[in-house]
């Protein structure tokens, strides 16, 4: 066993523990200190990563040296690491890039709990990423759901309480119908392993026994995780909880908490019962119908919208319908897809709030579209980011979102009777999509009378007045791009990633 | 000799053109010329149409004139392309006869209308144009120049400017565009189904290629023929004839009714005869439906002229009837049918022309446009009526004018055609129809000499001058002459009418 | 002629447009100098390139394993890129003079600039995919050119040319993708790349696909019942109306059109099926509606649009009958629509530019005051009629020609379709033609006071276009023959 084995126990652990000792620094030290185990922890998942592809399999790492079923283990592929490079990634650009309004909106005394709930998240996260353990990953679910909670509620005014109250609720529904599952499951094989339920349910299925309650408790699972990664139509929570918060925590939960639960998801899809009884499900097909709904609900959600973070957080609901879209179509080619997306969509996604948080900020605050007017001239960087962001989204290629079209669309063709749904939901949706986001991009560039600007407090801001967030923007841009131009190396590491993941 | 073909097209169109150019250029477009530069225009154009009407009659009639030219390829297998042969001849000559004499009657006509200049450009142009239009060797080049026709004869119908006068051409021209489409739509089809787009006696068309796609091609002819048939007035699509020749300057409209007319009829024979073939249609429906759209005309061309109180129209509407006899004549697809139909082109254009120039007497000397003013009027201008009147006896056709031989021809014909019913329905309506032309033509005459009630004590001499009224006096002693001395012209329709079928 | 030159040839004038606002440029004059002298030596460079055509194939990047931004000239691309290469040069020079009254002409220039490399990206591209990418870029390229007055029209416009150019391009894309799946690649390859194995049972859905990707492009070449964006657009400045939304962008999609249909999917496979008579149809029927929309337009450059439409359509038509034939007279149509529909919105823009009216009512008696325009102006609307001897009548022979060989009974009435479009032609073209030289007995040349024929940088374009479609018309065997044999290779 090599060193670089150690690192994503390493990870877990240190990011746990950040949080703790963020309590009891200063406040600009817990930031300093928050940012480092962050840039930490995507250093040693990338030295992971290149670890697992030269090995070119899989390797579990036990806890303790108790061995299963007692003990904890966790298990390292391609997938995971790139999952935990990107997801720290994002994480960090996210962080850095809303320093300044995390500054203004939230009260000075509670800046050190923010790091430690992102310190718990980013932990829980990578846990989720990583463990091998079904029962651990609902603990980390818990602690990822309070933090996340703790994300929203933490820039305090009305709305934000309501929000992350609503938030809470639904999550916990989630968590408990997850829970719920889990505990069907042990019930059936008596593990908690993954590895080792997926023996016995495959035993079991090839028994011919228990059969309903598995599929119930398949069932519960992937309900439970959907209405936590905000599946049509559990939704109702993200519009507030992403378009209310501060634009840290909307990059973060947008990007990085709902794909958690994904992730989660495809593992246990995966790896605990095996992809291919849960293709012959039907729940598959639940996913499928809510997924292409939430394509085009959550995108005509988004056209209504007069602000513009309630916008993009509608457009989050769209593209979780787009993963569960690529999930429902039970291939592994649409779980590329999916896997693509969920990288992709991060990307964009974080790059668009915080690129709009810019936009703001030169528009006297305000969020609403009409104040947006000419808002591109005020804050060039910004406006430049918004644009490459919404064509990333719009599905034009160069930009990530193109890929991913182009990815769930061959999916799509693989498939018999959901071809055509899957097509023109595509279609349709990258229609609305150009609606709303080409809309606002075309506002971000109408001039604005002088006497309008002056009147209603309008700024203008240079990328040199904040180099922080320019070079944040300026990275997500790069990141988008190389998504786009660089896909083939990453459908590489999906695909490897997949392959060893089961 | 393909020299004297070119020179003889395109003399007139460059001649004209030049002059519209120079036109353009001047400063001042607004003023009056005066009396000595309209002198020098007149003598200009005279030169030019005299000299281009000699070069068409000489080439047209010149032994070894059967060569054509070609001009260039528009396309690949598709030349512009001149040929000479008999009913080119026959069309070319009495085009040029009357061109020339209605451009000589215009000299003094158009001193009322003014902008002569302008006038003069486009009249010579068309002159061009419409001798293209006779030596046109295939049926591209016959579209060419027909649309070309329709294009510059529009600015000779809204001269005058006013608003009555840019809708009405504004509506000839969407007519004839019309129809020139229709035309196209069968162009289409020949190009497809002949062996060549060239004319032949006979016809061209490919009977292995076309046997299969009958419908599809004699639907296509028959567009053809009601397209064509817009230019000759042809119900349903006459309409504009009478809407234009009121407005338009007299001397244009008497080579509207004269002579653009016959250009449909020009080109409805070479479709029929020199492309599509006579035998094709002979006894579909398309021979039936043609007949009967003409036979139509014919009777409501007369009763509306009949009911007309406006001269210009009245006549026009007789232009509509006659032009029919001519359609009735060729629909018939029988040889002295179609020598009555030759004739009578040749007999109409002059006697329509003459009758327009009278109009436009009235209109010249005394501005009187209404039938109910003219009583009198023969004691004002005994020899313009005396030449209205001879105009009148031919186109009724009264022995021994013109118009009698040829209907007397077409009448034959229709009787020995074949074609059922239609070979008496036929000659019954042109016989009612005759009897309504002089119902709508002779009142004229009559009340002229003998206004009756509307007599006034002392008539004034309005008596056109030379220029306008020997043109006229030629024109009426043609219509006379003919009559008198038929047997060269028939025997010479007779052989184009053999030689196609 | 090495194959990077065609990357060259792309990138160039990108890269020279998007340096226009940066740099230091003393006066309008040498900003003009510049512009003209990028543009020019990118043509110089491109038909270097056509007359001698690298045959290999040039990869700029690859996507993913097998897709690729590749560019290749072959026939077809060679047609679109001669057709760009030489409109784009005089279309600069006469928006020299027409954008001194629009303002912000530094932007301008830009996206100008920038669009020539991207039409260039199209017509040289080797796969659908490039295509597709250089397409997309082409819809946002154009956007600020199309906003350029920054009116509210023309943001809402701009806006409606986005939602459509991108949405089609969405439907487009699933084409794109079927061909993927049930092709042997996505390069374009004369008949099409479809493998009959693959596509088994699967012809209808294929079919489907099909008849998504022709209207998807076909929405730049604003085929009903997308052609709304078309007129709208109209409020740009004339040069983009008259080369973007006559020529390079609408081509552009009547272009894509083509290789789908034909390098794509192939001919054999759609003919006779009911997809070629969905595409026949709709063609069919935007061919007259075009028409008539515009006889009911009485805003100048909004009526020349709708004609646009009507003409587009012509070339789909061609693209639809499924044949050699039918390639080669849309091929025919896509070249001289460019040269009649450039010269009669030059006229319109030089009306504009020259009096301020916007309305074709306006422009009566104008005729004797601007000559030189007018007579242009009639030139080209006799063209755009199909009078023979001019270079409209040469390309409808083709494209009925082709009509009439498929037999068919749409392809009948797609022949009828275009001679009522030539009649509505004749109305809503003449029309204006007729008032502007005979306004009227009463009218009152001294309103026109002070208004005449504008300055050689206007003039010029004017008369090499009138120009052309004259020689066009009358000596055509060469040009239409080697249209021919490019599309011969299809069969």
């Amino acid at each position: 066993m090599t060193f670089v084995q150690n690192f994503p126990f390493i990870c877990i652990i240190m990011t746990l523990f950040g949080g703790p000792l963020s309590s009891i620094l200063g406040r600009k030290k817990a930031k300093v200190l928050n940012t480092a185990i962050i840039t930490a922890v995507g250093l040693m998942n990338l030295a992971v990563l290149s670890f697992v592809i030269g090995t070119g399999e899989s390797y579990v790492y036990s806890m303790g040296h108790f061995p299963a079923p007692w003990g904890n283990e966790i298990r390292i592929g391609v997938l995971e690491a790139l999952m935990a490079v990107f997801f720290s990634v994002i994480m960090l650009l996210s962080i850095l890039g809303g320093v300044k309004e995390r500054e203004e909106q939230i009260e000075e005394s509670k800046q050190n709990l923010y790091y430690i709930m992102v310190n718990l998240l980013l932990s829980s996260l990578i846990a989720l990423i990583y463990t091998n353990d079904i029962f651990t990953a609902y603990v980390f679910v818990e602690i990822n759901t309070i933090s996340a909670c703790g994300l929203i509620m933490i820039r305090q005014n009305g709305r934000t309480i309501v929000a992350g109250t609503r938030y809470m609720i639904m999550s916990l529904l989630g968590s408990g119908m997850l829970l719920l599952g889990i505990s069907f499951l042990y019930g059936l094989t008596g593990e908690l392993l993954m590895s080792n339920i997926h023996e016995a349910v495959v035993k079991i299925v090839a028994e011919g026994r228990y059969h309903d309650p598995l599929i119930v408790s398949l069932g519960l699972m992937s309900i439970g995780l959907a209405i936590k990664s905000a599946l049509f139509p559990f939704h109702a929570w993200l519009p507030d909880a992403y378009g209310y918060s501060t634009v840290s925590s909307s990059a973060i939960l947008s990007s990085l908490v709902s794909k958690g639960y994904v992730f989660l998801l495809i593992k246990i899809f995966y790896r605990v019962i095996g992809f291919d009884i849960v293709a012959r499900s039907h729940i598959i097909d639940v996913l499928f119908v809510f997924g292409v709904m939430g394509m085009i609900m959550g995108s005509v959600s988004a056209i209504r919208q007069s602000s513009i973070s309630r916008m993009i957080a509608y457009s989050s609901v769209a593209q979780i319908g787009y993963i569960y879209m690529g999930l429902g179509l039970g291939s592994t080619v649409g779980l590329e897809a999916t896997l693509y997306h969920v990288i992709s969509h991060a990307a964009t996604k974080s790059l668009l709030f915080i690129a709009a948080s810019g936009l703001t900020e030169v528009s006297d605050d305000s969020t609403d579209f009409f104040d947006l007017t000419g808002a591109g001239y005020r804050n060039k960087l910004a406006g430049l980011a918004f644009t490459a962001g919404s064509l990333s989204m719009v599905g034009t290629p160069l930009f990530a979102g193109f890929i991913s079209k182009l990815l769930f669309a061959e999916a799509g063709i693989g498939h018999t009777y959901k071809t055509l749904p899957t097509m023109i939901a595509l279609a349709i949706s990258t229609v609305l999509n150009t609606i709303y986001f080409m809309k606002t991009v075309i506002r971000l560039y109408t001039p604005e009378r002088q006497k309008v600007e002056e009147k209603k407090h309008f700024t203008r801001i240079h990328w040199w007045n904040e180099p922080l967030k320019s070079a944040t923007l300026v990275c997500f841009i790069a990141l988008n791009l190389v998504l786009g131009l660089g896909s083939a190396r990453i459908l590489f590491l999906i695909r490897n990633g997949l392959r060893m993941f089961g | 000799m393909s020299v004297v073909i070119l020179l003889a097209i395109f003399l007139p169109i460059i001649a004209g053109t030049v002059s519209l150019v120079q036109l353009a250029g001047k400063k001042n477009k607004d003023e009056e010329p005066s009396q000595e530069q309209l002198t020098k225009l007149h003598y200009n154009v005279a030169r030019v149409l005299l000299i281009t009407a000699a070069l068409a009659i000489f080439a047209a009639w010149r032994s070894g004139s059967e060569n054509g030219v070609t001009l260039f390829y528009l396309m690949k297998d598709i030349p512009l392309y001149f040929h000479i042969d008999d009913v080119g001849r026959l069309f070319v000559t009495f085009i040029s006869i009357v061109w020339v004499l209605a451009g000589i009657y215009s000299f003094e006509y158009m001193k009322h209308e003014g902008k002569e200049q302008r006038f003069f450009g486009f009249y010579t142009i068309v002159f061009g144009v419409l001798i293209a239009l006779c030596f046109a060797g295939n049926v591209v080049t016959l579209y060419l120049f027909y649309e070309l026709m329709s294009l510059t004869t529009v600015p000779l119908v809204l001269h005058n400017g006013s608003r009555e006068s840019i809708m009405a051409a504004l509506k000839y021209l969407f007519y004839s565009m019309c129809g020139a489409y229709m035309g196209l739509f069968g162009i289409f089809f020949l190009y497809r189904y002949c062996d060549t787009l060239n004319f032949v006696a006979g016809g061209t068309l490919n009977t292995a290629l076309a046997s299969g796609n009958t419908k599809i091609l004699l639907f296509a002819v028959f567009m053809m023929l009601v397209g064509f048939g817009v230019k000759a007035g042809m119900f349903p699509m006459h309409a504009w004839l009478p809407t234009a020749h009121p407005v338009a300057p007299s001397p244009a409209s008497a080579v509207l009714s004269g002579i653009i007319v016959k250009c449909g009829v020009l080109s409805i024979i070479r479709v029929v005869y020199y492309m599509v073939g006579a035998d094709f249609i002979r006894g579909t429906w398309v021979q039936t439906a043609w007949m009967t759209l003409t036979l139509i005309t014919v009777f409501m061309g007369s009763l509306l002229a009949f009911k007309e109180k406006i001269f210009k129209k009245r006549l026009a509407y007789s232009t509509v009837s006659q032009a029919s006899y001519i359609l009735f004549g060729l629909a018939a697809l029988q040889p002295q049918a179609m020598t009555g139909a030759l004739l009578h082109s040749v007999f109409h254009a002059f006697i329509k022309s003459a009758l327009f120039m009278t109009a436009g007497v009235f209109i010249y000397k005394c501005h009187r446009t209404r039938v109910e003013e003219l009583p009198g009027v023969g004691r004002e201008m005994p020899k313009t009526i005396w030449c209205y009147t001879f105009a009148s006896l031919a186109l009724i056709g009264i022995p021994p004018a013109s118009g009698f031989i040829s209907k007397w021809y077409l009448a034959e014909g229709a009787l020995n055609a074949g074609i059922g019913a239609y070979g008496w329905i036929g000659p019954v309506v042109l016989l009612i129809s005759a009897l309504l032309t002089a119902g709508y033509l002779l009142p004229v005459t009559i009340k002229g000499f003998f206004p009756g009630d509307a007599a006034k004590e002392s008539y004034e001499n309005l008596e056109p001058s030379r220029l306008m009224l020997v043109p006229l006096a030629i024109l009426a002693a043609l219509t006379l002459l003919l009559g008198v001395f038929p047997n060269p012209l028939i025997s010479f329709a007779g052989k184009i009418a053999a030689s196609v079928m | 002629m090495n194959a990077g030159w065609m990357a060259f040839a792309i990138l160039f004038p990108i890269l020279g447009g998007v340096l226009i606002p940066l740099l230091p440029f003393g006066n309008r004059k040498q900003m003009l100098i510049y512009v003209e002298s990028v543009v020019l030596l990118n043509t110089l460079v491109t038909v270097n390139l056509l007359l001698h055509r690298p045959q290999e194939v040039f990869t700029a990047f690859r996507f993913t394993g097998y897709l690729s931004v590749s560019f290749h000239i072959d026939g077809l691309g060679s047609v679109f890129s001669w057709i760009v290469a030489l409109l784009w040069p005089l279309a600069t020079l006469y928006s020299f003079e027409y954008m001194k009254h629009e303002g912000h002409e530094k932007y301008f220039f830009m996206f100008y600039t920038v669009t020539y490399g991207i039409t260039l990206g199209i017509c040289f591209s080797a796969n659908l995919l490039s295509m597709y990418f250089f397409y997309e870029m082409l819809s946002l390229v154009t956007v600020p050119l199309v906003m350029h007055t920054l009116s509210r029209d023309a943001i809402l416009a701009s806006r409606t040319y986005l939602y459509y150019s991108i949405g089609g391009a969405a439907f487009a894309f699933i084409g794109m993708v079927f061909v993927l799946k049930y092709g042997s690649g996505l390069d374009f390859v004369p008949g099409g790349v479809l493998d009959e194995n693959l596509i088994g049972s699967n012809k209808n859905v294929l079919l489907l696909a099909f008849v998504l990707a022709f209207c998807g492009f076909s929405v730049k070449a604003a085929m009903f019942p997308f052609s709304k964006w078309l007129p709208k657009a109209g409020v740009a400045p004339t040069p983009v109306t008259a080369l973007l939304h006559a020529v390079a962008v609408v081509k552009a999609g009547a272009f894509a059109t083509m290789r789908v249909t034909y390098y794509s999917f192939g001919a054999d496979f759609l003919r006779g099926t009911w997809a070629q008579k969905v595409v026949l149809a709709l063609t069919i029927f935007t061919i007259v509606y075009g028409c008539s929309r515009a006889v009911k337009e009485t805003h100048g450059k909004r009526r020349l649009a709708w004609s646009t439409v009507s003409n587009l359509s012509y070339i789909l038509f061609g693209v639809a009958l499924m044949s050699p034939l039918g390639l080669a007279g849309a091929l025919c149509h896509m070249v001289f629509h460019a040269v009649m529909k450039i010269s009669a919105f030059f006229c319109a823009g030089a009306v504009m530019y020259k009096t301020g009216r916007d309305y074709v009512h306006e422009w009566d008696g104008l005729g004797r005051k601007m000559p030189k325009v007018f007579t242009a102006f009639t030139v080209s609307a006799f063209a755009l009629m199909g009078v023979p001897g001019l270079c409209g009548f040469i390309s409808k022979w083709q494209l009925v020609r082709a009509a009439i060989d498929s037999e068919s009974v749409l392809g009948y009435v797609g022949i009828g379709a275009l001679l009522i479009s030539a009649l509505l032609t004749a109305i809503y073209m003449l029309t204006v033609v007729i008032r502007a030289f005979y306004p009227g007995k009463s009218f009152d040349y001294s309103t026109l006071e002070g208004i005449e024929d504008p300055n050689w940088m206007m003039c010029l374009p004017l008369f090499c276009f009138t120009a052309a479609i004259v020689i066009f018309g009358i000596h055509s065997a060469p040009l239409v023959e080697a249209l021919t044999s490019i599309a011969s290779v299809v069969g």
